[in-house]
């Protein structure tokens, strides 16, 4: 057999396993084939929706809440949590920048906030505090996972810049901070040796990572006694907005600047510890391994259910090659149909998850879509198939032949 | 039809002798041919310390010779049991002897790999199964052009030749049926245009006018009578008229020739 006829015989080949399949599809192995299919589409759904939340994980999809915060901070390794970052880049003319943000239609809330790690000492006591300046306003409702309900709106002492307007005081302490200073509401406290500040309120309920002492007052107030009122500084912004499409505008407010969802702030933590790809590989090998065993499983039965129509090609010359090819394109076929479909399902899977989560546990969709998941799906179906072959060859090798 | 067939005879080297004389040996010829069946698996290692006695063997032919030149149809008559349906697999090449030889124009097929009879009886030798056989999920055309996608035929020409075979099969308007949607005889039609389209050396059948009405029984009747004309045609059947056609009859019973001549 020269070349060509070989090319032309596996055409053939190709060419009668497909139309063979796809009419055992349709008609005369319908509920079979249907099976497999199946499986291997529940199979690579599954995988398309943990992949989708771990891609969720990973680039944060909380840009599309109804309650979006956007944080905006200096350009940096990203190897810190933000609120923790002391000595990074800071930003200046920050009042001036927030009232600005405050101004774009849609914008709930804007504030500066600086973070400084500094002593706060009681009569009896002192302690380091991580002491969080903000201007609260309405829609503020925690910073570092402390309420700012008790501070006075609007960061009086500021002033229009001129840092003489009412000093409040005001200082709200996290439940580990008064604990360990021994301070109740009312009580006053030295911060960073200014000794006007008194406890507005305790937040024992809050939610602060660990037992981590934290202040939360005026940004003004702060920036007084830390020294960054001369250029207006704060470390980063905060912002509440409805409005997904204002992240391109407070890109633009400085120079080098990133802004982050506030999903993507609280899961930088989650993102460089890689659990979102470990994820996407975890599924990804477990939806391999486990649509292998499927396909090996159904298939196998396939063949062994065919071995009379195999004897049959054997017996009018049909070579065990040829037989192999018309297995395998079967097998592909019915894996890649399967992955077409799982992924297009894992698709709606996406949805529910997304439902069921912003119903339940987050404001926002947790696991994102993309139209790469169809070829995705495809291709990790097809890779099922590709695995299961081996087996489905021995196996047809040994059950063709012999008499029909 | 041939006139001087080699006869099946007890003394098969004798025949050989004829056959090499004559300067070409028959399309087939079993030798001295003994089948055997196994009933049920032998003992493994395990099963055997268990005292796990040896299945029993079930004697489908005994001794058995017989050639079969081109332009010959043979017939083998017997009654159920009798060894023709083994007889045919082994002319054709489905199964090999327990004891003797079977020669295929000269080539002994226990000297072939499996692959190579697969080969064989693509190229030389048509098969018609009693039960059709044929692929649930081609249709008739796609069933008769298989062989020849195996050829390496291209698709216009397995088109051309499987729907010229299937239209002087009297089913040209059945093409493109799957087997389930034809009936019984149109099956074995099928069948037989599939056994055909390669213009086999050998056509073997085993009762193909079993599931036909009369008429288009002796319609497939007179299709074999024309393709004997240059091939060999090995017919096993309980039917008379199906038999009546045949040059020669070899009546089969518990496994051995006990009739062996011209008509």
């Amino acid at each position: 057999m020269n070349p060509l006829e070989r090319l032309v015989r596996w055409l053939g080949i190709v060419r009668v396993g497909f139309s063979r399949t796809l009419v055992r599809a349709a008609h005369t192995a319908r509920k079979r084939t249907q099976v497999s299919i199946l499986g291997v589409a529940i199979v690579i759904a599954l995988l398309v929706v943990v992949t989708g939340i771990g891609v969720g994980l990973a680039t944060s999809t909380t840009v599309y809440d109804d309650d979006v915060d956007y944080w905006i901070v200096p350009e940096s390794d990203g190897e810190r949590s933000a609120l923790l970052a002391t000595d990074q880049p800071q930003f200046g003319s920050v009042h001036d920048t927030a009232a600005q943000i405050d101004d774009y239609d849609d914008v709930d809330f804007a504030s500066p906030v600086l973070s400084e790690v500094v002593r706060v000492q009681t009569n009896d006591t002192d302690e380091y505090v991580m002491v969080v300046g903000v201007v609260d306003s309405p829609g503020l409702e925690r910073v570092a996972g402390i309420s700012t309900e008790p501070l006075t709106h609007g960061d009086p002492y500021y002033a229009d810049g001129g840092y003489d307007g009412e000093w409040t005081g005001d200082a709200v302490l996290s439940g580990s901070a008064a604990s360990n200073l021994e301070v109740d509401t009312g009580d006053d406290v030295t911060i960073a040796g200014n000794d006007s500040f008194t406890v507005a309120g305790i937040d024992d309920g809050s939610d602060a990572v660990g037992d981590m002492p934290v202040a939360v007052v005026q940004l003004g107030e702060l920036q007084t006694v830390t020294g960054d009122a001369e250029y207006d500084q704060a470390d980063e912004f905060v912002v509440g907005t409805n409005a997904p499409g204002i992240e391109d505008e407070l890109e633009g407010l400085y120079p080098q600047s990133e802004v982050l969802t506030r999903g993507e702030l609280t899961m930088s933590t989650t993102t460089e510890s890689g659990l979102p790809l470990a994820l996407a590989l975890t599924a990804f090998v477990v939806a391999v391994a486990v649509g292998t065993l499927f396909v090996i499983t159904t298939s196998g039965l396939e063949v062994v259910a065919d071995r009379r129509q195999l004897a049959t090609l054997s017996a009018v010359g049909i070579s065990g090659r040829s037989q192999l090819g018309l297995v395998a394109v079967q097998t592909l076929v019915i894996t890649g149909v399967g992955g077409l479909v799982g992924a297009l399902a894992g698709f709606g899977g996406i949805r529910v998850v997304n439902y069921v989560a912003t119903e339940t546990i987050t404001t926002g969709p947790i696991a994102m879509s993309h139209p790469l998941f169809v070829p995705y799906g495809v291709a990790a179906a097809v890779l099922v198939g590709v695995l299961s072959l081996p087996v489905l060859l021995g196996l047809t090798r040994r059950v063709s032949g012999g008499v029909p | 039809m041939s006139p001087s067939s080699p006869v099946a005879s007890a003394s098969a080297d004798d025949e050989a002798s004829t056959s090499d004389a004559a300067g070409s040996p028959p399309v087939v010829r079993a030798t001295d041919v003994t089948k055997r069946y196994t009933r049920g698996s032998e003992p493994g290692r395990l099963g055997k310390l268990l005292g796990r006695s040896e299945p029993p063997r079930v004697s489908a032919l005994e001794n058995v010779s017989i050639a079969i030149e081109a332009g010959e149809i043979v017939g083998l008559a017997g009654p159920s049991g009798s060894g023709k349906s083994t007889l045919l697999h082994l002319l054709a090449g489905l199964e090999l002897p327990t004891g003797g030889t079977v020669t295929f124009q000269g080539t002994d097929l226990e000297t072939l790999s499996r692959r190579r009879r697969t080969r064989l009886r693509l190229e030389h030798v048509g098969i018609v199964f009693q039960h059709f056989h044929l692929l649930e999920s081609l249709s008739a055309r796609a069933n008769v052009a298989l062989p020849l996608v195996e050829l390496g035929v291209g698709k216009r020409e397995r088109r051309r030749r499987a729907t010229q075979l299937l239209e002087r099969m009297g089913l040209g308007d059945r093409i493109d049926h799957r087997p389930g949607e034809l009936s019984g005889g149109e099956q074995q039609r099928v069948a037989i245009a599939r056994a055909l389209v390669t213009d086999p050396t050998l056509v073997v059948a085993d009762e193909p006018t079993g599931e036909l009405d009369t008429e288009t029984g002796r319609r497939i009747l007179d299709e074999f009578e024309r393709i004997a004309e240059d091939r060999a045609v090995v017919l096993a059947s309980h039917d008379r008229p199906t038999l009546e056609i045949a040059d020669r009859l070899v009546r089969l019973k518990d496994g051995t020739v006990r009739e062996d001549g011209h008509r």
